[in-house]
């Protein structure tokens, strides 16, 4: 043992633990434990008065470090560390044992095996204040400057939001020319306003900004740094130019899915996407013609590559109904007369959208109801294109439509960037869009802390849903680089450079890339980077020679935290 | 058996001013409320027509002249389909292409008396 001081606080939280922990047991079993100073029960641990008992025991009784049982670090770790800063004592001389969470609730069957329970817990948190070490948060200057990645309507929304906010801009676009799939396009749901001057306006008010720079035919191909202080290295036209900034919005957006050869009749003539008939209808003006003769009739096929348990993609695209049901509504205009199918699973026009769905009724598309199991065929027939399909609102008959044109609503994709997925090692979820920390609670912010993600990247998106997202992403990185520095959790993993071969297991189970060789004296050996380092703990056990150790977690306490659980009579 | 849709019965209905059973959600209502009965079916009657099964339509002639155009269903369509506008619609549709009756009001009454001298 040796020579801490250490103060014990036992929480009833008011009944929930105590309804089941005999606490008053508790505190009687570790009370006489050595390094224990002092230990108490207390109602409400989280209490202004008990925090300033604690804080007068810190003082008075010169304590060295604190243990309080009560409910989970998520919920009072903060607290309590502000309790011990407020003392005058290193907030990571502070342990929480989660006595309701891991105890209490769990074991609300078994009251007397709680208790025992609750003992081991209690004890092996005394074990791991033992060897708390005092720690410092590592703190960083931040650059006032992002780079948004990829200029379609979320990556230019950012900019400017940013560039309002007094932050400097670049913008990296792989492409020619700026804008994404919204600057190509004629007139857009809901609004009827044009696409390509949606993004034009969006254009010219950047270019009137001193601190936006686009960049097109660009791809980000390098990025060292951390949070706050990134190098970023971006290849122009084949050039390579280096911006240092101190976060990275990534707005790359999505791809439409491509139908193979054969699907619904892909590849056959007057068989085409939902892209290529928004073209069609955006382009000219008078009655709608394909390869040079009128369109009198389309059926509309859904769903395409969406929703779908066997192949393509299990989600919902979000945007398609909506989007084929505008077209629609413009080429019925265009070609009165105009016998529309719809063919559909189910019709996701949710929200306002519903609007849309009604017009198109009242405006005379007939919708046709079909399911997975039995999706439509279509079939090359009499020169033209024979689609047959299952109406579940005609008792299942079989309909055939020989329509003119056959266009299939297809879905949005991930879009691939192998690229970009290399440099900058953000998740992707299970449909391969990129991933978020938390879809409600920190929706815009991935594990890489300082890189962003908005718009259609992230999952399927109208444009108004994918500028919304923009403006959060812009808000977030805002919020980060305005206060001008960073604070880094210290509770992360360190080497002994004495004891490090450099064998390399380290930095191969590393995910988040924190890991270097450095020389060290005629050796190398493995260095740990503060900024980039998440304290996850994946490196620690992979090591063969013991020579990494994780900063609040150390061996040492694990170890001596278990045999404090192992002696348990009550 | 398939049934192949009739594209131009379909652009026919699709143009016509008075015919507005698209809105349709095929909820029923019209149906249950018919005091004729089973007879008429609206529901069913619309859909066939915009979907553009001319023959089934036909075939249902006789429900489509007994209708009493009360209006019952049309009261509590959840669609405002015009429902009696539209079986209005389907009579003269009927009276033209099946007993070669001409769609001109002032010449069809003559022809109507001219039925039933
Ligand atoms: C046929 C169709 C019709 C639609 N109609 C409507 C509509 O009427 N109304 C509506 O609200 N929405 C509509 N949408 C949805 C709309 O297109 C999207 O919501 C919107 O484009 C999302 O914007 P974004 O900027 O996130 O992605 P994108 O438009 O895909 O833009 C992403 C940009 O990033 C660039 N990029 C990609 N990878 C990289 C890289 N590695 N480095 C640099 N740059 C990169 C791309 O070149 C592109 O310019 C429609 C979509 C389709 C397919
Ligand atoms: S929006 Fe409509 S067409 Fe698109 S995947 Fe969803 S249900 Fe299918
Ligand atoms: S603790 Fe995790 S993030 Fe830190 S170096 Fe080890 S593996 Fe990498
Ligand atoms: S009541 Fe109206 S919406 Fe319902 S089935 Fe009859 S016509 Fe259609």
């Amino acid at each position: 043992m040796n020579d801490r001081r250490l103060g014990v606080y036992i929480c009833y939280c008011g009944g929930n633990i105590s309804d089941y922990v005999d606490c008053e047991q508790v505190r009687e079993a570790v009370a006489g434990e050595p390094n224990v100073e002092v230990a108490k029960t207390t109602m409400f641990a989280c209490s202004d008065a008990t925090q300033q008992e604690i804080i007068d025991d810190i003082q008075g009784l010169d304590l060295d470090g604190i243990v309080v049982a009560s409910c989970s670090p998520t919920l009072h770790l903060m607290t309590f560390r502000g309790v011990a800063e407020r003392a005058g004592l290193n907030p990571y001389q502070y342990v929480q044992v989660n006595l309701r969470e891991q105890c209490s609730w769990a074991h609300t069957d078994l009251p007397a095996l709680a208790s025992e329970k609750a003992v081991a817990m209690v004890r092996a948190g005394i074990a791991k204040a033992r060897y708390t070490e005092p720690l410092q948060k590592t703190r960083i200057e931040t650059v006032p400057r992002v780079l948004v990645v990829g200029a379609g309507i979320t990556g230019l929304r950012a900019a400017l939001a940013l560039s309002d906010l007094g932050i400097s801009v670049y913008v990296a676009e792989q492409q020619e020319r700026a804008g994404g799939w919204v600057g190509g396009f004629g007139s857009m749901y809901p609004h009827d306003g044009q696409g390509r001057e949606l993004i034009g306006s969006l254009l010219t008010e950047i270019e009137r900004r001193d601190n936006i720079t686009i960049y097109t035919s660009a791809e980000l191909v390098e990025k060292s740094g951390n949070v706050g202080d990134f190098s970023t290295t971006l290849e122009v036209s084949g050039e390579r130019i280096t911006l240092n900034v101190g976060a990275i919005i990534v707005a790359t957006g999505f791809d439409v899915y491509q139908p193979e050869a054969g699907e619904y009749g892909h590849g056959s003539a007057d068989v085409i996407t939902l892209p290529e008939f928004k073209q069609l209808v955006d382009e000219g003006e008078g009655p709608l013609e394909y390869r040079g003769k009128p369109v009198r009739s389309v059926a509309y096929v859904y769903c395409v590559g969406a929703r779908c348990q066997s192949n393509g993609n299990g989600y919902c695209s979000r945007y398609c109904c909506n989007a084929a049901m505008h077209a629609a509504l413009v080429a019925g205009r265009r070609s009165p007369g105009l016998v529309q199918y719809h063919l559909y699973r189910d019709i996701r026009t949710y929200g306002k959208f519903e609007k849309l769905f009604e017009q198109a009724r009242r405006e005379g598309s007939v919708f046709i109801k079909f399911t997975e199991q039995d999706p439509p065929r279509v079939e090359r027939y009499n020169g033209g294109n024979r689609v047959t399909v299952k109406d579940v609102l005609t008792e299942n008959r079989e309909l055939e439509l020989d329509t003119d044109l056959v266009v299939l609503i297809t879905a949005m994709e991930p879009r691939i960037n192998p690229t970009l997925s290399e440099v900058l090692k953000i998740p992707v979820g299970l449909d391969g869009f990129f991933k978020e920390i938390h879809p409600k609670l920190r929706p815009v912010e991935t594990v890489i802390d300082g890189v962003f993600i908005a718009g259609a990247a992230q999952a399927p998106r109208n444009s108004a849903e994918s500028a919304a997202s923009a403006l959060s992403a812009a808000a977030k990185s805002a919020a980060l680089l305005k206060r001008g520095f960073v604070e880094l959790e210290p509770l992360i993993a360190t080497v002994d450079p004495d004891v490090c071969t450099w064998c390399d297991d380290c930095s191969t189970a590393c995910p988040y890339e924190a890991i270097e060789r450095t020389p060290y004296g005629d050796r190398e050996v493995a260095i740990i980077s503060e900024a980039v380092c998440k304290g996850c703990g994946a490196c620690a056990p992979v090591c063969r020679v013991g020579a990494i150790d994780l900063r609040g977690s150390t061996d040492r306490q694990i170890k001596a935290m278990i045999d404090a659980m192992e002696v348990v009579h009550v | 058996m398939a049934s192949k849709v009739d594209l131009e019965f379909a652009r026919e209905v699709a143009t016509s001013e008075e015919f507005n059973a698209w809105a349709c959600m095929n909820c029923g209502v019209c149906t249950a409320v018919c005091p004729l009965g089973i007879a008429l079916m609206p529901r069913k009657l619309f859909r066939h027509t915009v979907l553009g099964l001319k023959d089934e339509v036909l075939e249902q002639r006789d429900a489509i002249f007994q209708c009493l155009l009360c209006r019952l269903c049309q009261e509590n369509c959840t669609a405002d389909v015009h429902i009696a506008e539209n079986v209005r619609f389907l009579r003269s549709y009927i009276d033209r292409e099946v007993f070669g009756l001409d769609a001109d009001p002032a010449e069809r009454k003559d022809q109507y008396a001219l039925a039933h001298r």
